[in-house]
């Protein structure tokens, strides 16, 4: 007869506990239902009085009603956590769309940009990377070049003079002299850097520009050997094959001297505007090294020999980009660099 | 330099190529070609007309002419020439019909000019000859030109002959040689010939003429002038420029009656000694120019121009014609020390074939005798010349040869080209040839094997060689390590929001002068492109300060940086190149505050633990904003606010840093200490100091009374107003201490905190405690 008491407890108490909306109205449950004081402890105290025959089965029930609380309790309690989290992260809401806020990356100079990759590329062919320096002597940027004092070829090159017959570097071969000079062969270098000529500035001239010079020094190293290494190298830089042409050109370090060609790359050959009908546009000057040149830096030509070529970095940055005039590369402006 | 076709045909009879693919194999086995323009098109339409009768046409100045054009029967064209009358031959181009005033014209009478052989179109051209028939040696053109800087090394590239010998090797065709030697005439010379030095001028031949005729040329003689960029003068004077055209041979023709004297010297000039040229300019001359003279002086400045009185005028009747050959760089030292390069000057800097005077002189003789009917010979040539000895030949091994070209080539392919380019081959042994240079090649272009190696390649084709990889040993290249480190140093501030920036080397005085420089310390360039620009940098930051205004123009706001060599002069040697970096952040907004701490963030990225140490400042910098960089014992560069007197509105913070000091100070080797096992404990201290007293002076006098424990002590703010009395604030730190080998007691942190404070007290500062 105590039975009903109890079912009647536990179902006024899931019943509270449904309709609980807070954390304090769950608390009332529990210190009602399960309190120390409250019907469960009072009807367990009671059981004793009860005959042993009944003791047993009052027992489970007492059991049973108490964890059906517990858990209804802390299903409740879960529920209304969870509501209340949502509730919170809901009004967390924020407007992603807003700018991030602090400085943006900035940007390399595009000459910078082909210059690295062309060193990476280099490099991974088992290339130095030299420098020297944008002033320069006559000795290295012609005498030792196979340029002589009143030969001609002087006139390839206008030039910058400083005092005491120094001057500003007019192409990055001399770092070729002073490569062999340090290092000796077998070798395999660049230089990429900065150069002078003393002509007007537009569009298309510039009197300060930048040029990689190349050179390789092994035993035995044949035009078929060039051919190849520029292919190969052209290929990478263009990121795609790329037909090549040598004819001849006339540079005194060099012998034989070549003008090197790259089959259009916009009209692949038939002739375009960009090529000038000719389908082929002339991108490096190149040759094998002049023996002359070899021996003024103490290099043997009978043992050694090799290949040397200008590759015109700014002219390539030009091709890569777009880039309809050469003033934009030295004039500073935020409007053309930040497109890099 | 432009080159005729027809004169090339002339010289290559069989030559059937049209001028386009010529030019394209011109283009790849001799020298570069810019581009075929016709020349003398009109030429192509005209034949010989008769005018039977010329009517004014009423109210013009035109005339109505009725021609006979032999088969092309008779015409009626319109002219506007004054001196078309009837009777006259002339030319008519059948153009078409066109009305002109109302009236039909059939094609059009032609002048001079307009046939392209001269600038005259005062009137149509006078002609001999009967109706319907051709012009003589008259005939459209193609004019290939070639760029100079291609045939820099070829002497005998810059006449027809030279590139008609390419064109027949190419093509296997022959070659018509022009110059008929036995028209020199024996017998003494009518003229001596001293020379001074031999090294300077190896050969000076000459011929005398008399009963010349000076006048106008005739016209096939102007028109292939006139193709090929000449003006016609007269017929003297045009035929040595055909003949430099034809032969690259420079030659000149003096009035023999006003030298002065039998003998022409070619001599050094003296000092200061005056010459008339025949441009009208008078140069003064030294010792490192050569004449020509007479006994009375200078008539000619040898290989550059000749003299203005003994030129040839319309009054000539005796002429002696000089074809010399000089030393190249003697005529190239005086082309450039005078500022005057001329037809003759470009050809001798390129170093002459001594053997080509006499050839020049035979070609004159015959083209004399039908340019200045009545002409005659006044003895012998006259001839001075040092023994020239023929060039040693060179030895080519054939297998070599393949190497060096990555290809084989056969034995008798290799004979065939040289041959064909009139090198002697000879074969003293197997597998090698002995070759000997023919004298035009031989002054400059080829003395060792690799010169044969270009030879032969280029006959063959560098299209023929199959690229081949280079058999080489694999190895890892050595490294550059500033190079790389000036890398990094991009990427850290392009990191930072900065964007690069390449500017000139040059300044201009003024620029270096608003930096408070000394123009006098700077490198100069002896030879700059505009006044402005004459100064090499000895600081990235005026172009730097440039790249702020011009790009404030256009943003509130901006980073921009520039990596760049300085150049400073040294005593002797080249100067010294220091790589530099300089960064500047710009706001138009703002007290520049923000700005001067960004600059020096960036820095301390690149620069982990630098010190800024408030220096005075320059007179670009703002007064109170400038601090030396100390970094690992050395200054290694600086941040500061432009000063605003330089920034029309708005704020830059600038940093400039020595990128070798840092770089030099850089890549310790990184060493591991332990991460501590016993907690640290930390406590804050506030200092009361003066108002423009230094944190960072606070933050190192505090440190230095914290003893071995201490970790490390930070700036966690400052503080001005009341309670604080006024011209002084309160600056706090957290510092931190521990021991690597135990927990620090409270009361031992205690007396740390305690002798900081009374050592702080020591050097008169208050505490806030």
């Amino acid at each position: 007869m105590l039975d009903s008491p109890l079912q009647e407890l536990e179902a006024r108490s899931l019943a509270r506990i449904a309709a609980a909306a807070s954390e304090e109205d769950l608390e009332a449950v529990r210190v009602d239902a399960l309190g120390r004081k409250g019907p469960l402890a009072q009807a367990g105290k009671e059981m004793g009085k009860l005959p042993p025959e009944e003791r047993k089965s009052f027992g489970m029930l007492l059991n049973s009603t108490r964890q059906n609380l517990e858990q209804a309790l802390a299903a409740r309690q879960q529920v209304l956590a969870d509501q209340a989290l949502g509730r919170r992260l809901d009004a967390e809401w924020l407007d992603v769309t807003l700018p991030a806020p602090g400085v943006r990356r900035g940007h390399l100079h595009p000459i910078t940009r082909i210059q690295r990759e062309l060193e990476d590329l280099f490099r991974s062919l088992g290339f130095a990377v030299l420098d020297g320096p944008e002033v320069e002597d006559e000795y290295h940027n012609f005498d030792a070049l196979n340029i002589p004092a009143d030969h001609p070829a002087r006139d390839m090159q206008d030039t910058f003079w400083l005092d005491r017959g120094n001057l500003l570097r007019t192409h990055t071969s001399p770092v070729q002299v002073r490569g062999m000079e340090r290092l000796g062969p077998p070798l395999r270098m660049i230089a990429p850097g900065r150069v002078f000529r003393n002509e007007s500035v537009d569009a298309s001239h510039e009197h300060t520009f930048y040029q990689l010079e190349g050179m390789m020094i092994d035993r035995d190293v044949s035009v078929a050997n060039l051919l190849y290494f520029m292919k190969t190298l052209l290929t990478a830089i263009f990121h795609r094959e790329v037909t090549v042409r040598l004819r001849p050109g006339y540079f005194p370090f060099v012998e034989p001297g070549f003008e090197l060609d790259i089959q259009c790359l916009i009209c692949g050959g038939p002739g375009c505007a960009v090529c000038k009908q000719s389908g082929w546009v002339e991108l490096l000057p190149c040759g094998l090294v002049n023996p002359k040149v070899l021996r003024m830096s103490g290099i043997d030509p009978e043992v050694w020999g090799g290949f040397a070529f200008g590759l015109g970095l700014t002219r390539l940055a030009m091709m890569r980009y777009g880039i309809d005039d050469i003033r934009h590369l030295n004039g500073g402006d935020l409007r053309f660099l930040e497109q890099f | 330099m432009k080159f005729s076709y027809n004169w090339i045909r002339e010289l290559v009879p069989g030559l059937a190529e049209a001028p386009g693919p010529l030019e394209r194999l011109i283009t790849m086995k001799t020298a570069e070609c810019e581009g075929v323009e016709p020349a003398c098109e009109m030429l192509a339409h005209v034949t010989l007309a008769r005018v039977e009768s010329a009517e004014p046409i009423a109210g013009t100045h035109l005339t109505l002419a009725s021609i006979d054009a032999g088969t092309a029967g008779h015409r009626q064209v319109v002219c506007g020439a004054p001196n078309c009358r009837a009777g006259m031959v002339t030319a008519w181009a059948d153009i078409g019909r066109k009305t002109i005033h109302g009236v039909e014209s059939d094609g059009m009478l032609a002048s001079p000019a307009e046939l392209g052989i001269n600038k005259d179109h005062s009137g149509i051209i006078e002609l001999t000859g009967e109706p319907g028939g051709v012009l003589d040696r008259l005939c459209a053109d193609s004019i290939i030109e070639i760029d100079n800087k291609s045939i820099t090394h070829r002497p005998d590239l810059w006449g027809h002959f030279g590139m008609a010998r390419e064109v027949a090797a190419i093509l296997g065709l022959k070659l018509h040689d022009s110059v008929k030697l036995d028209l020199l005439p024996a017998g003494e010379a009518a003229v001596k010939i001293a020379i001074e030095d031999f090294a300077l001028c190896p050969r000076y031949s000459a011929l005398v003429f008399e009963n010349v005729t000076v006048g106008p040329s005739p016209y096939w003689l102007q028109a292939r002038l006139a193709a090929i960029g000449l003006n016609s003068i007269n017929n003297i004077v045009d035929m040595t420029n055909f003949i430099m055209s034809e032969l690259a041979q420079p030659m000149h023709a003096f009035d023999a009656d006003l030298i002065a004297g039998d003998t022409i010297y070619v001599r050094r000039a003296k000092a200061g000694e005056r010459f008339a040229a025949l441009n009208g300019e008078t140069y003064t001359l030294d010792p490192a120019n050569l004449v020509i003279a007479d006994s009375a002086g200078a008539i000619g400045l040898a290989g550059v121009i000749g003299g203005g009185p003994s030129s040839i005028t319309a009054k000539t009747t005796r002429v002696v014609l000089e074809s010399a050959n000089f030393q190249a760089s003697s005529i190239r030292k005086t082309s450039s020390a005078i500022k005057l390069r001329t037809d003759a000057s470009m050809r001798f800097e390129k170093a002459q074939d001594p053997a080509n005077t006499v050839r020049g002189l035979a070609r004159a003789v015959e083209l004399l005798q039908e340019i200045s009917p009545g002409i005659r010979l006044v003895g012998g040539v006259a001839e001075s010349r040092r023994e020239i000895a023929p060039p040693a030949p060179i030895d080519l091994p054939l297998a070599w040869l393949d190497r060096k070209l990555g290809r084989s080539v056969p034995l008798a392919e290799v004979r065939g080209i040289l041959e064909r380019l009139e090198f002697a081959v000879s074969e003293p042994e197997p597998g090698m040839f002995r070759v000997g240079i023919p004298s035009w090649r031989a002054t400059k272009d080829i003395s060792i094997k690799d010169d044969l190696v270009e030879e032969v390649g280029r006959m063959v084709g560098y299209v023929s060689i199959e690229p081949q990889a280079p058999l080489v040993p694999s190895r890892v290249p050595p490294a550059n390590p500033s190079r790389q480190f000036q890398h990094d140093v991009r990427n850290i501030f392009v990191d930072q929001g900065f964007t690069e920036v390449y500017n000139y080397s040059f300044l201009s005085e003024e620029a270096v002068r608003a930096f408070g420089f000394d123009p006098a310390e700077h490198v100069r360039v002896a030879n700059p492109i505009a006044s402005d620009q004459a100064l090499m940098r000895t600081s990235l930051l005026p172009g730097i300060w440039r790249n702020v205004l011009d790009n404030a123009k256009h943003r509130e706001s901006f980073r921009l940086f520039e990596i760049g060599l300085e150049i400073h002069k040294k005593s002797e040697g080249l100067p010294d190149e220091i790589p530099h970096l300089a960064a500047a952040i710009y706001d138009r907004y703002g007290d520049g505050r923000a700005g001067l701490f960004e600059v020096k963030r960036a820095a301390e990225c690149l620069l982990l633990g630098a010190k800024a140490v408030p220096a005075e400042a320059r007179s670009f910098e703002h007064p109170a904003r400038s601090a030396d960089l100390h970094w690992r014992g050395e200054i290694v560069g600086r941040f500061f606010e432009l000063h605003p007197r330089l920034v029309e509105s708005g704020r830059a913070a600038i940093l400039d840093l020595d990128l070798r000091a840092v770089e030099s100070l850089s890549g310790t080797e990184v060493k591991f200490t332990p991460i501590r096992r016993y907690p640290s404990s930390a406590f804050d201290l506030s200092v009361v100091a003066p108002l423009r007293a230094h944190a960072g002076t606070l933050r190192s006098e505090a440190a230095q009374f914290a003893g071995p424990l201490l970790e490390s002590i930070q700036y966690v703010r400052e503080y001005a107003g009341p309670p604080l009395p006024d011209g002084s604030k309160s600056v706090s730190f957290r510092v931190t201490v521990g021991s690597p080998e135990r927990t620090l007691s409270s009361d031992e942190v205690g007396q740390i905190r305690a002798a900081m404070i009374e050592g702080m007290r020591g050097l008169g500062y208050e505490l806030r405690v």
